[in-house]
């Protein structure tokens, strides 16, 4: 991360969202954009994709196969045990296990690869370039350093434009 | 979009961001009345009784409860199948609606959830305890032992029931404190004490609110609200299995799985309509909590009630019908008539009349009568499992086996306890954690209220 940066606040959600479209149809870069809900269109401008759920999915065929051939190996490899004549590998009965199982599987890792991607964990260290922005501020963040003094007057325009109250510059 | 014209406005008055988090962190900021205190008392009390009610039970052994050899399941199952049916609402409320995108759920998520995930709790003590060696609870678990390794019986519904409680359990408080995470960014943003700062900044895990987080918070709030569904309709499903997979009359049948399902959301929906007017009424959040919340709870409840009526005749019809004398003594002379019969009709009339007065949209938009039809549910509900523990197991097959039952203090006891467990973990719940979803709600600040644009 670049140490310089442009802060654009707004008030509410229909300004922010316009700049933020308008700059990214510009193909010009935002750092990142904070705000106290999640706001579809500004995840969609961003175009970041999250590939939560494909992995999500591997998680679960992972999870599912893995079930399946443990109760196989202790039920009919291991230690076959003779329920009342049933058959040593009772797959309908596996089935309940499997799926409980994979679920918890699926859970784990899922959350597993959330902190890791969204960079969430106990007691993390964070930097907040605005305070309000948990709270009922809307942030947009341009980096400096990697954007060209031409390209920062386009964008602070922009920002003015569609009534950002607040535009600061932050070095640290 | 049509369908919000008809609920109204989620959220009533004009309200700022701002206004929003300060009214909804309130509680969390500031001292509790004097009701809270007393609450924490009685729910303290009751919780010593239950442990030392455990106490006893682990240091003597289940010989002090009033189970015997004929009626082996006694209290302590019937408040295990009732602790978890009320579990159920949170997750069904939260991640059923997620799915279906029904926005009024934000104001009601976050209780429901944390109701779950203490109810759940409780739950999970009562067939730990009757293992009767608690000690040796490890065993359960299928692990490469020194004693063969002798594994456990896949095929048994009590070991599926342990997968699914433990999983229900972790996937409920992962999906509760998930959604957690930026609330606790918000009060460690807001707040000047240097503790609380510390503390909820820990807990928040270092959210900042980018669009990075946002967009994997909800892929991941999808991912396990999806699963988890399929976990609300499978959890009291295997449940039932315990009973229905057995030959006790009464309880062998295919009914069972729909039967509890049904009958777990129903409790725990009424569970969540008690606290909804516990957190309007004591913390004045009726902008948030409003009538239009309450009354879709409600018009969910006489639905579901009359499922329960209907699973309740399609069981005495059967019963009637298959022709086994088994089944009729134990649902026409064990059940509508002879010593249980109290029970028996106390289930009916409870459950599957007494909701039907939400016809009335009187007493739709009374609190009051809200709160006493939600108790009457969860004490209908009790019954219920009363009813299908106990008069199927103390006369069955073999007349000379047939024995009454009556608690113990120590099962009772064990019962209050949980009560006071529940009670404890709620209020500790209304005093530091926000009790509506905050940045949800901001969500849907502005729904219902614009006309025509």
């Amino acid at each position: 991360m670049s140490s310089s940066h442009l802060i654009a606040v707004f008030d509410d959600e229909t300004g922010l969202v316009k700049a933020v479209e308008e700059i990214r149809g510009k193909d010009l870069q935002i750092e990142e954009v904070f705000t106290p809900y999640p706001i579809h269109e500004v995840l969609h401008a961003m175009g970041n994709k999250s590939k939560i759920q494909i992995f999500a999915y591997f998680y679960g065929l992972f999870g599912a196969v893995a079930v399946l051939a443990f109760l196989y190996y202790t039920s009919v490899l291991d230690w076959p045990i003779n329920y009342g004549g049933k058959p040593f590998n009772s797959f309908p009965s596996f089935i309940i296990i499997t799926i409980i199982l994979t679920i918890f599987i699926v859970t784990i890792l899922s959350l597993a690869t959330f902190s890791g991607r969204a960079k969430l964990w106990p007691g993390k260290q964070h930097k907040m370039y605005d305070k309000r922005a948990t709270d009922d501020k809307f942030v947009i963040v341009v980096s400096k350093e990697n954007t060209d003094p031409g390209e920062l007057g386009t964008i602070q325009g922009i920002l003015k434009a569609n009534g950002a109250v607040e535009i600061r510059e932050e070095e640290a | 979009m049509y369908n919000r014209e008809l609920r109204g406005p989620l959220i009533i008055g004009e309200k700022s961001y701002h206004q929003i988090s300060t009214d909804i962190l309130a509680p969390t900021e500031t001292k509790p009345g004097k009701w809270w205190f007393a609450m924490m008392t009685i729910a303290t009390l009751a919780s010593i009784w239950g442990v030392y009610s455990i106490y006893v039970t682990v240091t003597k052994g289940i010989g002090t409860w009033g189970v015997n050899n004929t009626v082996g399941w006694g209290w302590a199952i019937i408040n295990f199948v009732w602790w978890i049916g009320i579990g159920h609402a949170g997750t069904a409320f939260s991640i059923f609606l997620l799915i279906l995108r029904q926005k009024w759920r934000t104001s009601i998520n976050r209780a429901a959830e944390a109701m779950t995930v203490f109810a759940v709790g409780c739950a999970a003590l009562f067939p730990a305890l009757h293992m009767g060696r608690i000690w040796l609870f490890y065993f359960i678990f299928p692990y490469p032992n020194t004693r063969g390794p002798l594994w456990v019986n896949f095929n048994s519904p009590l070991f599926w029931d342990f997968i699914a409680i433990s999983a229900y359990l972790l996937i409920s408080f992962s999906f509760w404190y998930l959604g957690m995470l930026p609330d606790f960014a918000t009060i460690r943003d807001r707040t000047t004490s240097k503790v609380r700062k510390a503390l909820y900044g820990f807990f928040s895990m270092g959210w900042v609110g980018s669009s990075r987080q946002w967009l994997r918070f909800e892929s991941l709030a999808f991912i396990l609200g999806g699963i988890a569904a399929v976990l609300v309709v499978s959890v009291h499903s295997i449940v039932s299995t315990d009973f229905a997979v057995s030959v006790e009359p009464g309880w062998h049948t295919t009914l069972f799985p729909p039967y509890f399902v049904v009958g777990a959301i129903f409790s725990g929906f009424a569970m969540v309509m008690t606290l909804m007017i516990i957190i309007r009424k004591l913390y004045k959040l009726g902008d948030y909590v409003t009538d239009g919340h309450l009354d879709a709870i409600a018009r969910i409840l006489t639905f579901i009630s009359l499922i329960m009526g209907t699973a309740y005749l399609t069981e005495v019809f059967m019963a009637w019908y298959s022709g086994s004398e088994y089944e009729i003594f134990t649902f026409f002379r064990n059940r509508i008539t002879g010593e249980y019969a109290l029970q028996f009709w106390g289930m009916i009339i409870c459950n599957a009349l007494i909701p039907q007065l939400f016809w009335f949209k009187k007493i739709r938009s009374s609190l009051l009568m809200m709160f006493i039809i939600s108790l009457f549910i969860n004490l209908g509900m009790w019954f219920e499992r009363f009813n299908i523990v106990i008069t199927s197991l103390s006369k069955d097959y073999l007349p000379s086996a047939w024995t009454t039952y009556t608690p113990t203090w120590v099962e009772v006891g064990t019962y209050v306890g949980t009560i006071g467990l529940f009670l404890a973990g709620v209020l500790m719940f209304f005093r530091y954690i926000p009790m509506i979803a905050v940045s949800e709600v901001k969500t849907v600040r502005d729904i219902g209220k614009r006309k025509y644009d």
